[in-house]
């Protein structure tokens, strides 16, 4: 079977790395991680926040990153260095549309080994670090790419960072009715409450309802 | 339409406007069965967590656990022994063959043909009872390790495993007779749905859906990981129709797709080091290697994995309670998350009787998409 | 002279109505003249009802064979075998190997003869042990009589488990439309039986146009559907209610050109003259002289029965049973069966206009052979004509269940072009037909001994020709060429080799 090969995947990533070292407020460096029949080489990037934007718009048009994998928030709460921390995680696939010849389309099969320069396929990993503060935030990238939006409704719901620009945030996992300030993967929410009475004295605030005063869950 | 529906094959609500019987406008609602499985993997330890990812999505519960342990692998640093990878190998694609045929199993009755549904889950039983025969139970297997896999091919497991794969791939004739042949399937899946792979890669749809557009992207090629690259496959690949992928496109890839899975099982079982008749105890090196149990502070492994539907992805974040004992953060990536949406505003145009067609052509999850 | 048999119902009940009131009018004190003049439509009145009644039982029992051909049919075309097999597991299990031999758990031994017992019922139906352990699963080999039997009283428990439903209004729904639907689909469904003669002598209510009578009446219930639908309030049953006017009204009207052109070949449109005429008078089934017309007629039926692969309208993948989804308990189990019923009578009526309704195929020809033909013909009088006709439906039903098993359901729009845009014309072609062969071929007495296996033949070649002549190109370019790393094309059997 024809796979990436190690070295093109290696050089590859150095490249990348090495152009976006060259931007603003950016540090890219290639891991190596072992798996199975052979390495892996990922592009770790750390971004600070206020170069994020610029970054992303790069990473699309001069490097061809097309795949918004997955972002994370973490909440580190005891941590010295950052209290904020945002992943994402990118693909350089190199597909592109298949082409159309007499009215047949003309499936597009790349030889993995074969591949050279913006068409290796590449994984990315991009950090932003944010300090201590009670609404962190960051530029969204639900322009640049379509599968972006979801991941930051679901980051937003669940961990509470928030996405400059990006039109229509909405709770995608909780219900809509939760109230507003309430993240539950930040580290200050428990896992299991046992009684109404220990989720009602939340600091984030739930509301008792009147008809639930001195309720035992 | 839902959350009660049996068109959605899981629970989710799907709001549709609707002018007359033409769709002018989606919005779909999830989040119905989130269980909080991020939450509740900071607080169990590495090997604990596995049984919450086979409940991830249940109709492809070996692949889940292993995209899980592969980033977990990762994490600790592991270095798994290659027979292990192996059996993994044999696990994962005896799952997506399962997985696939309840898809189409589903997919015939939303189309309306009857008899699809009772003879695919016919052909999963097969399956089912060899994942059985691996894992020890029909659907939640928690087959693999940190390390390797739970326990070694059982015996004579080599001779069913052929005779019922062979069976299969005889039998998949009569389900591509009944719907290549049938001129009603034609012309209700064909024309039906269509997807552009580059709009779709930017989306952030992947796998088979992609693949049904002419594209041969598949994480097994283009990032290697397990020991796909030792054996003699290509990833199914599906000449779509020139406005894009349709619905029938989608439903003939996974045919394409069982048939590889099929292969690979019949070839992994052929090219096991060690033989598919040997027998080691678990817990033996061959199988599983030794793995510390603790990621300190500052650690992360991630892991890119081809799942039935999609790419799934871990990320895991190490420094956890019990001093590394268990995750920071575990981060998933549902590849059904992304897609429903982005199918949700292909159905845009189209008739409210399409509507099931175009779905199940998604293969939706929502065990994976709700977590 | 009409046809005729032993099992002459109608005038029984007419003597015993007739009988009964003479002997009333004979024991009457006083007003016998009055009663005298009104005795004529008393006995019209009691006979009809005893007739109703007698046609009434009679569907209704050959109604429940109806829904076990179904299942077993279906249960045998996709290899799924129900309680029977469940039940017959308790002595055979699987390959041999019995459910844990739970007879020999019970207390003081009370379970040996249930052992003895299981012993004889696996010497007598039990297992093949030599089919396969692989294919457990799908056991399709031979179980013996007992998948037969047991079945017959599915019907009685569904109808026991609807009746004890409750009757749930929707709130906002509109309360007198919601309770009338279901009486108009039962009445007409229902009313459309009074009108179909099971036997030559079977029959409720047999007015000079029976035909047009009955297909108006068929034809009341497509708006009973769409009260149903827009009733509940519920957005899925109204646009199922919608589909389903729209469909059965496009349906319509193919089936009753069919009919008409039906009528026009046999020269009338009261039913049991349609059937006289062709078990006497042209001596030949309709079907081989206007076999366009039986085509037609099966699928604008189907069509109009809402089965798949038109059920559109109650499809559960995207309607959740569709326009009849608010209704419950009784009013949507006798719906179900206002399903079943219209199916039946769809199939009957096929049977009575193309198949020669209760004649027994061949039977003149068999009659006439020399010397064992005297005793056929002795054999096939002894048998009423009802069970011929019966059986007919029931081929034919058992052809529409085979139909459902194997095909998709079509959308609604390529529904109605499909009733719109091809069976219109053709059904206007097959009036043509009729109406010529009437004409210029029917000399009043009989066919031309040419006319029914030419045309018979010539629609043979045609069906044949129509199946086997493909587009190879076309076909290629819609079944679009399979994955490019070269796998087998499927065809059906193939799996054979």
């Amino acid at each position: 079977m024809r796979v990436v090969s190690e070295k093109t995947q290696s050089a590859a990533a150095e490249k990348i790395a090495k152009s976006l070292s060259k931007m603003d407020g950016v540090k890219a460096s290639v891991d190596e991680r072992t798996n199975g029949t052979q390495n892996r080489y990922i592009v770790t990037v750390d971004v600070d926040v206020e170069n994020w934007r610029a970054t992303a718009e790069s990473l699309r048009n001069d490097h061809e990153v097309d795949y918004c994998s997955m972002i994370t928030g973490i909440h580190w709460p005891e941590s010295e260095e950052k209290t904020w921390e945002i992943i994402y995680h990118f693909l350089r696939t190199g597909v592109t549309d298949p082409a159309i010849e007499e009215g047949v389309v003309v499936p597009n099969i790349v030889d993995f080994s074969k591949v050279k320069g913006k068409n290796v396929p590449l994984e990315l990993q991009i950090s932003i670090i944010l300090g201590e503060t009670r609404t962190p935030s960051v530029a969204s990238v639900q322009d640049i790419w379509v599968g972006a939006d979801w991941n930051e409704k679901e980051t937003w719901d669940l961990v509470g960072i928030v996405f400059e620009g990006h039109k229509g945030m909405r709770r995608v996992l909780n219900p809509h009715e939760s109230p507003a300030g309430f993240h539950p993967l930040q580290k200050q929410h428990k896992l299991r409450y046992h009684d109404y009475e220990e989720m009602y004295d939340d600091a984030q605030g739930f509301k008792r309802k009147p008809t639930d005063v001195g309720k035992v869950k | 339409m839902g959350p009660q529906h049996p068109m959605t094959h899981g629970l989710w609500t799907l709001k549709i406007k609707v002018d007359g019987e033409t769709v002018v406008d989606t919005e779909p609602e999830l989040g119905y069965i989130h269980r909080g499985v991020e939450k509740i993997c900071e607080s169990r330890d590495f090997t604990q967590i596995t049984t919450y990812c086979d409940r991830l999505c249940y109709a492809s519960a070996n692949t889940w656990s292993h995209a899980y342990i592969y980033a977990a692998e990762d994490l600790l640093g592991v270095e798994v022994p290659e027979r292990a990878e192996y059996i993994r190998l044999i696990a994962v694609e005896l799952q997506r063959l399962a997985s696939h045929l309840m898809w189409l199993g589903a997919y015939g009755p939303d189309i309306g043909n009857l008899s699809a549904m009772v003879w695919c889950l016919r052909e999963r039983e097969m399956m089912m009872d060899l994942l059985q025969e691996l894992g020890g139970s029909r659907m939640h297997y928690n087959f693999p390790r940190i390390g390797g896999v739970k326990r070694d091919l059982p015996t004579g497991f080599a001779l069913r495993a052929r005779h019922k794969v062979k069976l299969f791939l005889n039998r998949m004739q009569e389900y591509e007779a009944l719907f290549d042949e049938s001129t009603i399937f034609l012309i209700r899946s064909q024309g039906v749905g269509y997807t552009k792979a580059a709009e779709m890669v930017n989306a952030g749809v992947s796998g088979p859906n992609i693949r049904a557009a002419g594209v041969n992207y598949d994480i097994r090629s283009a990032h290697p990981y397990s020991v796909y690259s030792e054996f003699d496959w290509e990833p199914a690949v599906e000449r779509s129709s020139i406005k894009g992928a349709d619905c029938y496109d989608r439903y003939r890839i996974r045919m394409e797709e069982m048939r590889n899975s099929a292969n690979l099982v019949l070839q992994a079982l052929d090219k096991i080091p060690g033989g598919a008749e040997t027998y080691h105890e678990p817990g033996d090196p061959k199988i599983l290697a030794k793995s510390p149990s603790r990621a300190p502070e500052g650690t992360s492994g991630s892991h890119h994995f081809e799942d039935s539907r999609g790419e799934s992805m871990f990320y895991i974040a190490g420094g956890g309670d019990g001093r590394g004992k268990k995750p920071y953060r575990v981060s998933i990536r549902s590849p059904m998350f992304i897609t429903i949406p982005y199918a949700a505003k292909t159905m845009i145009g189209y008739k409210v009787a399409d509507i099931p067609a175009i779905m199940g052509s998604f293969d939706p999850c929502i065990g994976e998409t709700d977590r | 002279m009409a046809s005729t048999d032993w099992l002459d119902i109608n005038s029984w009940v007419t003597s015993l109505a007739g009988f009964s009131m003479d002997t009333v009018h004979d024991l009457l004190p006083f007003y016998q003249s009055e009663f005298a003049s009104v005795q004529p439509m008393l006995e019209t009145l009691i006979s009809t009802s005893i007739m109703c009644t007698v046609i009434f039982g009679l569907m209704m029992n050959t109604l429940l064979a109806l829904t076990w051909i179904e299942r077993k049919f279906i249960g045998r075309l996709m290899d799924r075998f129900g309680a029977t097999t469940s039940l017959r597991s308790l002595w055979v299990g699987e390959s041999g190997v019995t459910a844990g031999d739970w007879w020999n758990q019970l207390p003081l031994g009370i379970g040996a003869p249930i052992g003895w017992l299981n012993g004889i019922l696996n010497s007598i139906a039990g297992n093949d042990h030599k089919l396969e352990t692989i294919s457990r699963v799908n056991n399709r080999g031979y179980h013996g009589i007992w998948f037969l039997l047991p079945g017959l009283f599915q019907n009685v428990a569904d109808f026991v488990k609807f009746v004890s439903k409750e009757h749930i209004v929707p709130e906002k729904a509109d309360k007198f439309v919601f309770e009338i639907a279901p009486v108009i689909i039962l009445a007409t469904t229902i009313m459309v039986f009074a009108f179909i003669p099971f036997g030559p002598h079977i029959w409720a209510a047999n007015p000079e146009l029976s035909l047009l009578f009955m297909m108006a009446i068929f034809g009341i219930a497509p708006l009973g559907v769409f009260f149903a639908g827009w009733s509940s309030n519920n957005k899925y049953t109204l646009i199922g209610g919608m589909r389903s006017a729209a469909q059965l009204t496009a349906y319509e009207i193919p089936l009753l050109i069919t009919v008409l052109g039906v009528a026009v070949l046999s020269g009338s449109f009261n039913i049991i003259e349609i059937v006289d005429f062709q078990i006497q008078q042209s001596d030949t089934w309709n079907i081989f002289l206007l076999p366009l017309g039986g085509a037609l007629f099966l699928i604008t039926m189907i069509a109009e029965v809402e089965r798949i692969p038109f059920d559109m309208p109650e499809a559960e993948a995207e309607l959740v049973e569709g326009w009849w989804t608010e209704y419950g308990g009784m009013r949507w189990g006798l719906m179900f069966a206002a399903e079943y019923m219209r199916s039946y009578a769809a199939c009957l009526l096929f049977a009575l206009f193309f198949l020669g309704g209760w004649q027994f195929p061949f039977e003149d020809t068999l009659a006439s052979l020399p010397t064992i033909g005297g005793a056929i013909a002795t054999i096939l009088s002894l048998v009423p004509g009802v069970v011929w006709l019966i059986a007919k439906a029931y081929i034919l039903f058992a052809g529409f269940v085979w139909v459902r098993a194997s095909l998709h359901r079509v959308r609604t729009d390529q529904i109605l072009e499909f009733g719109w845009r091809y069976l219109l014309p053709l059904s206007i072609v097959n009036l043509g037909v009729a109406i010529y062969l009437r004409l210029e071929v029917w000399t009043g007495e009989s066919w031309p001994i040419w006319t029914a296996p030419a045309l018979s033949l010539i629609a043979l070649a045609l069906f044949i020709i129509y199946a086997i002549d493909e587009d190879k190109d076309a076909l290629a370019y819609s079944r679009r060429p399979y994955n490019i790393q070269a796998s087998d094309k499927a065809y059906p059997g193939r799996h054979k080799e």
